[in-house]
This record gives C-alpha cells, sequence and structure tokens, in this order.
C-alpha cells in the first residue's frame, strides 16, 4: 500500500506543527482546568487527587494536579516560574514563602480567599508576608522524635513522655546497648537543623533572628557538636557510617531500616513511616535539656497552599484552596497527612474518623502544653544552603573524625554567617 | 512523496535570484525533512547554550531577571569556594582512575575474546550489558545495595571472616565504589577494542611467532602499537564521558556528594548550585569553566598524539 501525501497538505501539516510548537501548547490541555502542583508520596497524592475529584464532582472546574518528591519539586517550581508557566495552585514551604512572595511569585489571597470559618490565629499568620496572606496552611505539625515502640519495649523499656531529657536518651543508649540486639536508641542528629534549633530554643536562643543573623555563637556549635560525640562514643546512637546510608528518604531513614529505636521527624510523618515499617511506631517530644525546661517546639504551617503570580483566574484557584481547607468531606479524605486541619469544624468532624497514627499525631500537637515556645521568624534568604551545604557536611566531618568538635561549631558559625552576609546584603 | 526536479522554475542561468531559487526548490524538502532536527538543535541546543554563556556573567535566581556583574561568578570560583575546590579533586581522581582502569579492563576483555571462543556473540552481549544499563537509575540503587555495610558485597567477604566497612557511606571509599561502577560498564570501549583487534593483520602474529617471540612481547610489539588509533579514540570518549559524569553519584547520594562531600562531583556541585541554591548564573559559569577543561583536555591530547598513536600509512 502507498500513502499518498501531497506537497500542499504535507506543507500544511508540518507548519501546523511547527506553529503548535512555537506557540509551546499541547492540544492535550484545556485552557480552563486549574493547574495544581504539590510535593510528597503516592499516599498523599491518592488522598489528594480524591479531594480534587469530590471538587469536579460539585460541579467546579476541573484540575490538572502533578506531585514530585521534595528534592524535584523546587526545581521545577523555579523553573516553571521563570518560564511564566507556573500552575494556579502551589503548594508552598515556609522555607521558601518569603522569598516567592517578595518577588511576586505567589499572590496575596486577602481579597480573594473568602470565608475560611474558625481557622487557627497562628497558622493563619504563619502564612502573612509583610501583613499580607501568602499562603493558606494544610495543617499544623510539630518536629517530634519517631519512636519504634515495639523495639522499646522488646527490651523492657516504655517510650518515654513528652517530660523526657537528653539524660533519658542516654538511659535509654544504655539499655539497647546492654540488650545488644543491633539496634541502637536514637540516630545520629547533630546534622538535623530541627533538632539544633529545638535545643537552642530551649537555651533561650535561636537559630536565626528576625533581622537574618545566626542566633548562637560558636560556643553553642560546639557543645553541641561535643554532645553528639559523647553519645557516640558511648555507643547511644549510629555510628557516622551508618548515618551516612540515610539519604532524607522515609525508606533510607535509621528508623525504617531498624538501625536505630528513635530519630527526629514530624508529627505529621508518623502516618507515611508507619505505613513502611512493620512494627508498631509512636511519636513524643524532642528531648529536654533538662527537667521541666520547654520552649523548644512551636505549631508550624506544616505546608501552604498559594496562588501563582501567574494565574489567569486567581479567584477560581483560592476558591479551590478554601474548599479544600474548609469542606468537612475533603477533610475527612485529607485526615493529618499533611498536619492537623486549621479550621475547627474540619477538626471535629475527622477526629473521629481517624485511624490510630493519626489520632497519635493529633493528639500530640494538642497536648504539646509546655513544650510550645514562639513561632520564630521565617527563615532567612540561604537557610537551606546552611543546612545542607554546611551543617550536613560539617556534622559529617565530626561525625567521621575528620574535625574536632571544637574546629566544626567554629567553621559552622563563621561560615554560615559569611553565607548569610552574602545572601542577606 | 515524490520531488520533481523537472517541474521547478524554466532555466535562466544568467538570473542569480531564479538560481537561487532554483537550489531553495531543489533542496526545501531535504531542509523540511531536517526541520525537526533544526528546531531541536537550535532552540534546545545552541540557543540553550548562548544563553548559558550570558548568564554566566550574571547573578540569575530564576524568579527576578538576571543582574550583570560581570566576571564576579568566575571570580568566585577561584577565589573564594571550597566547594569549587572539593568538586574538582573529586572529578579529576575519579577521572585519573577510572578512564585508565575502564580502558585496561576493556582491552584486556577484548583480546580474551578475540581469540575465537564457542559462543562468542553471547559473551560479547554479556559483557556489553552493563553500558546499556550504565547511566540508569537502577543500577545506581543496586549498587547502593551491594556497597552498603549489610550489602551483598560484605556479605561475601564475611564467608573469609573479613568484616568489611559500609563502603557507600565511608568517606575512604565511598568515590572508589562509584570508580567500580564506572570500570563494570566497560561494554562499548570493549566492543571498539574488538573491532580494532580484527583489523590487525594476522601474518604478523604469525610471522613473530616463527621468530620465536613470546604472546608477551607480541603483544607490545604488535597488537598494542597497531592498536593505538583505537585507544587515542577510546580515551577521549571515555575522558569526555568521566568528565561529565553524574547520574551514578546524583542517585547514591540522593543528590547531596555525601558523606562528607567526597563524591561531590563537579556536575553535581553545578546542578546543586542551580537547582538547589537556584544560583543559575553561578551554575551557568560552573558549566562554560567544565567545557573549557575538556576543551583542553581534548586539544592537549590531540597535540601529544603525534608521539604515540601509530597510523600505519
Amino acid at each position: 500500500m502507498t500513502i499518498r501525501l501531497g506537497r500542499r497538505q504535507f506543507l500544511m501539516g508540518s507548519s501546523a506543527l511547527a506553529a503548535a510548537a512555537a506557540a509551546g501548547i499541547s492540544p492535550a490541555f484545556a485552557q480552563s482546568a486549574l493547574r495544581l502542583i504539590f510535593w510528597g508520596g503516592q499516599a498523599r497524592a491518592d488522598r489528594t487527587y480524591a479531594v480534587t475529584d469530590l471538587y469536579e464532582a460539585a460541579g467546579n472546574p476541573g484540575l490538572e494536579a502533578e506531585f514530585l518528591s521534595w528534592n524535584d519539586y523546587w526545581p521545577k517550581l523555579a523553573t516553571q516560574t521563570a518560564g511564566g508557566t507556573a500552575p494556579d495552585i502551589i503548594q508552598m514551604d515556609y522555607r521558601y514563602i518569603v522569598e516567592y512572595a517578595t518577588r511576586n511569585a505567589i499572590a496575596p489571597l486577602d481579597d480573594v480567599i473568602g470565608d475560611l470559618g474558625e481557622f487557627d490565629a497562628d497558622q493563619l499568620e504563619g502564612g502573612k508576608v509583610n501583613g499580607q496572606l501568602y499562603g493558606i496552611s494544610l495543617g499544623a505539625n510539630s518536629v517530634a522524635t519517631l519512636a519504634n515502640k515495639k523495639a522499646i519495649e522488646e527490651i523492657g523499656e516504655t517510650v518515654p513522655d513528652n517530660s523526657w531529657t537528653y539524660a533519658d536518651l542516654e538511659r535509654l543508649g544504655e539499655a539497647f546497648k546492654s540488650a545488644g540486639n543491633g539496634m541502637v536508641a536514637f540516630s545520629d542528629g547533630s546534622g538535623t537543623e530541627p533538632m539544633l534549633d529545638n535545643w537552642l530554643r530551649q537555651r533561650g536562643l535561636a537559630l536565626y533572628t528576625a533581622d537574618n543573623k545566626l542566633g548562637f555563637t560558636a560556643d553553642d556549635a560546639v557543645e553541641w557538636f561535643q554532645m553528639w560525640n559523647g553519645f557516640r562514643e558511648k555507643g547511644y546512637i549510629v555510628d557516622a557510617e551508618t548515618q551516612a546510608l540515610d539519604t532524607g528518604t522515609p525508606e533510607s531513614s535509621m528508623v525504617a531500616t531498624k538501625k536505630a529505636a528513635m530519630m527526629p521527624s514530624n508529627s505529621n510523618q508518623l502516618v507515611i513511616h508507619q505505613s513502611i515499617n512493620d512494627d508498631e511506631l509512636t511519636i513524643t517530644s524532642y528531648p529536654r535539656i533538662a527537667p521541666g525546661v520547654g520552649g523548644g517546639h512551636y505549631r508550624k504551617p506544616s505546608m501552604f497552599f498559594s496562588v501563582g503570580g501567574s494565574s489567569a483566574d486567581p479567584a477560581a484557584a483560592a476558591a479551590f484552596i478554601n474548599f479544600f481547607v474548609t469542606n468537612p468531606e475533603a477533610g475527612a479524605i485529607l485526615g493529618v497527612e499533611r498536619g492537623i486541619p486549621c479550621n475547627s469544624a474540619v477538626r471535629e468532624a475527622i477526629t473521629p474518623t481517624l485511624d490510630e497514627q493519626s489520632q497519635i499525631a493529633l493528639n500530640f500537637v494538642a497536648n504539646l502544653g509546655d513544650l510550645v515556645g514562639a513561632l520564630p521568624p521565617s527563615p532567612p534568604a540561604a537557610a537551606g544552603e546552611i543546612d545542607l551545604n554546611l551543617l550536613r557536611v560539617i556534622s559529617q566531618e565530626v561525625a567521621f573524625g575528620a574535625r574536632s568538635a571544637e574546629d566544626g561549631g567554629k567553621a559552622f558559625v563563621e561560615e554560615a554567617t559569611a553565607i548569610l552576609a552574602r545572601a542577606n546584603a | 512523496m515524490t520531488v520533481h526536479a523537472a517541474d521547478a522554475a524554466p532555466q535562466d542561468a544568467a538570473s542569480g535570484t531564479s538560481k537561487w531559487s532554483r537550489a531553495w526548490q531543489n533542496h526545501a524538502p531535504g531542509y523540511l525533512f531536517l526541520l525537526p532536527w533544526f528546531i531541536g538543535f537550535f532552540g534546545l541546543t545552541i540557543g540553550p547554550i548562548i544563553s548559558s554563556f550570558y548568564l554566566s556573567f550574571t547573578d540569575f535566581d530564576l524568579l527576578t531577571s538576571p543582574e550583570w556583574i560581570g566576571l564576579a561568578n568566575y571570580e568566585r570560583m577561584f577565589t573564594n569556594d571550597r566547594a569549587f575546590a572539593t568538586s574538582m579533586r573529586v572529578t579529576f581522581t575519579f577521572v585519573l582512575f577510572s578512564v585508565p582502569l575502564k580502558l585496561a579492563f576493556a582491552l584486556a576483555i577484548a583480546i580474551l575474546l578475540n581469540r575465537g571462543m564457542k559462543g562468542l556473540p553471547l559473551y560479547r552481549a554479556v559483557f556489553y550489558l552493563p553500558s546499556l544499563l550504565g547511566a540508569s537509575v537502577a543500577i545506581a540503587i543496586l549498587w547502593r545495595q551491594l556497597f552498603a555495610g549489610d550489602g551483598l558485597v560484605n556479605q561475601f567477604l564475611s564467608i573469609f571472616g573479613i568484616v568489611g566497612p559500609s563502603w557507600i557511606s565511608n568517606p575512604n571509599y565511598s568515590l572508589w565504589t562509584l570508580i567500580v561502577l564506572s570500570v563494570w560498564q566497560f561494554g562499548s570501549p570493549m566492543i571498539i577494542f574488538l573491532a580494532g583487534l580484527r583489523q590487525i593483520p594476522q601474518d604478523m602474529y604469525e610471522a613473530a611467532s616463527l621468530d620465536g617471540a613470546s604472546k608477551w612481547r607480541q603483544f607490545w610489539k604488535i597488537t598494542l602499537p597497531l592498536l593505538t588509533p583505537v585507544v587515542f579514540f577510546n580515551a577521549i570518549i571515555q575522558t569526555i564521558e568521566a568528565f561529565k559524569s553524574f547520574t551514578p553519584a546524583f542517585i547514591i547520594s540522593n543528590g547531596t556528594g555525601s558523606p562528607i562531600n567526597s563524591t561531590l562531583f563537579y556536575t553535581l556541585y553545578l546542578y546543586n548550585e542551580a537547582f538547589s541554591y537556584f544560583r543559575m548564573g553561578y551554575a551557568s559559569a560552573l558549566a562554560w569553566f567544565l567545557l573549557l577543561l575538556i576543551a583542553c583536555f581534548t586539544a592537549f591530547s590531540f597535540l601529544t598524539s603525534k608521539y604515540w598513536v601509530h597510523y600505519d600509512d
């Protein structure tokens, strides 16, 4: 069989293709659908898609949602923003909201978001930049110690409650050592930024001040590294080699790989960790520096929904966000996977329907008591770089013995100060 | 589709315009067929290359427009960036060890396969397989499992009573596991060596044997000199590949260059600058420096080649 394609037809076809390519459109994307982008795993995606289906079924405009892992998410979002093709609804993090808001890459929501019902005031405040609302909190969470309940009970101990201290960590470390079952009490938290932050806050200090400077001195950093060196030498925490296998994914974490019974995490992550662990898990607070000392924790907006600065229809995008956080049916689907819902009606409606892990997370955040301190200012630009490029590398150098704690602490403060000065000049 | 060249404009040799238009009519279908490639080449390759050269002189964070800062990016690279120096050291160690080892391995296997053993096509395919899988994510993940503290490699060593370290997460060994991974993917230079070996006339070996030369001597005096053009080609290709190596380090350390930046390849550092810290301007400068580095290396190889590469003509 021969296919005869006339020259005219061929030219018409190819120029249509070229025109489509030049215009950067593909016919599959309908103009009316809102675009939504978020980071997370399959469990979060399933819940999110169920809510978009619910929204469409109620006769609202359709949504095209895509999700990526945390690491892939930010490059993609930044690239799309630079290209002027940012989605209408963007999942946003506390770390980046200031950068995006001050560059108009996300739009102010005060006039379009509508009635959010009875919404937690501190969570609303957390989504403001320069007094304007740029992000709607999708849930409150708090840092928490993830604990393998089964493993701890197997050696005849109990999971510590919220009153526990770093001295209790040593006691549990000793208990695991004498049990000799190949598991240690805790992961190496020396390179975990929220844990350092929590420890500093208990001492009345802060990781960063409101004017974009370091809130602590080299002496504090030295003491921090010395404390973890002590734990490591005594065998209470995993060794440097083992800790380096943790690449930041839940699957490679020290609790998931059964190297340690406990590790620093977040209250909302109990759900995801339990889904990949066959031992029963629970959460408790970060350790206190001494009995009765609180103020290290805070209720953090776990993530926001923001509206893209280039969105053609900010009102429609905001309407979806409103539905997402105030509709009880949507709330029932979402559960506490993104944190504790901030709308009180939703929270009350879903509480009886939650599974055990979600109940634990909800009760934990609701009952932090004296552990809660003031909400810190949003982190300065380059906070991410200091975490990834500096704290992690120097904590590893100290752990592997390539640097002393003294040297590491001094270098950390010196270089972090330089990075902050350069980024916030 | 048929092209009727004879249907083109009437002959008019005196007119330049019509000559051009005739040439165009003759070649237009060809260019049309090339169009998809041209769009890709200019839109996706040349365009970005030119704009990255411009961006390398700017401060650009993707969210706001680029700001011209002259040579500041290049200046910072050499005066005020410890991670840059680390990544250079890691990359050069990787290139210096992985390329010669890989070529030696590829040549050894090629000579073995060249002996005309039974089932040659099968062995050739099997040895080539790792190269096909080479840059894939799956292999990098597999490597992680193999060289972890309780991975297969240590389980094997424990048979002999050796307690191995966690190769992949120990800063003393992590880069070496990546070098081993690279050497293991010796398939494509091996195939090229094999083709080269087939070109060497058998009568030379016969003559050498008659004169009583040992196999070892035959290798050094006949095989290697006659194979130098192929060695030269493989060395250049593999070195460029090694400088550009990215995927294994990215997957194995989840993009961090961990532990202690011991696997912070140049390309990984470049990627982090661009996409983790959003310093597109600085990352562009890094990319152009890498290009310059590879160009210098290749030029050096070509200049020295006349002293050691033998073309038999």
